[in-house]
């Protein structure tokens, strides 16, 4: 007999700057067993594989963006994903170097979460739990449960 | 707050200042270390890391705006470009 392996939950990153998301890939590690990270270099790679390679009963539980990138920002990506009914509810968190009010307006105005990079080890350690706060509810306890 | 009175706190409340106020300008590596510039206020501040953005070695601030070129250079004016 074979032991039932957990379903994992997908989370979806996009960002250009590769150390941000090898930090980002670190932070999720201690949730490997149920979360699969995936990540994406530029907006439009993560919008394509959002939009044309995911099932329709296979959704993100947390879709992770960067702001500045070179050709499609996560701006862009972001207006993109909430014009399509399918990702209208589905957590995004705009992961940027800015404070600006200005993006955190935008991102509020997109039903979208907000975090600024960290710049130091006290701010980095949380990085993943400021993140899986974003998920839904029944998720979020999920996730937290199986990795006590 | 001025450059003075910036260079007088410790890192780790230096760092909180950037976080909050700075507003990045750009990343640049050397030797294998990674630096980030900001720009708070009327000066520029230069995070220089042991481990990129975990453990900051040191903390730099400068007005001059001869010392940018190391980040100008990197980056691409096309991007800028809307």
């Amino acid at each position: 007999m074979t032991k039932e392996s957990p379903i994992k939950h997908l989370v979806v990153y996009a960002d250009d700057d590769p150390d941000d998301l090898d930090l980002v890939e670190e932070a999720f590690s201690q949730y490997s067993v149920h979360v699969d990270l995936i990540k994406f270099q530029n907006g439009e790679e993560a919008l394509d594989y959002l939009r044309n390679h995911l099932h329709d009963e296979i959704k993100p539980c947390l879709i992770i963006l960067d702001i500045n990138m070179p050709g499609m920002s996560g701006k862009e990506v972001l207006i993109r994903l909430r014009g399509m009914d399918r990702f209208l509810e589905i957590p995004v968190v705009m992961f940027t170097t800015s404070s600006s009010s200005k993006d955190i307006e935008f991102a509020r105005r997109h039903k979208a979460g907000f975090i600024t990079k960290p710049l130091d080890i006290s701010q980095m350690e949380l990085i993943a739990e400021k993140f899986i706060d974003h998920c839904a509810e029944d998720i979020r306890k999920k996730i937290r449960t199986e990795i006590k | 707050m001025t450059i003075f009175e910036f260079r007088k706190r410790s890192i780790r409340q230096q760092a909180a200042i950037l976080y909050k106020h700075g507003v990045y300008i750009g990343k640049r590596s050397e030797d294998g270390k990674i630096m980030l510039l900001y720009q708070l206020n009327a000066y520029y501040v230069e995070l220089f890391y042991n481990e990129y953005r975990k453990h900051i070695h040191w903390i730099g601030c400068f007005e001059s705006t001869d010392l940018l070129d190391p980040y100008l250079e990197n980056m691409n004016v096309a991007d800028l470009v809307v």
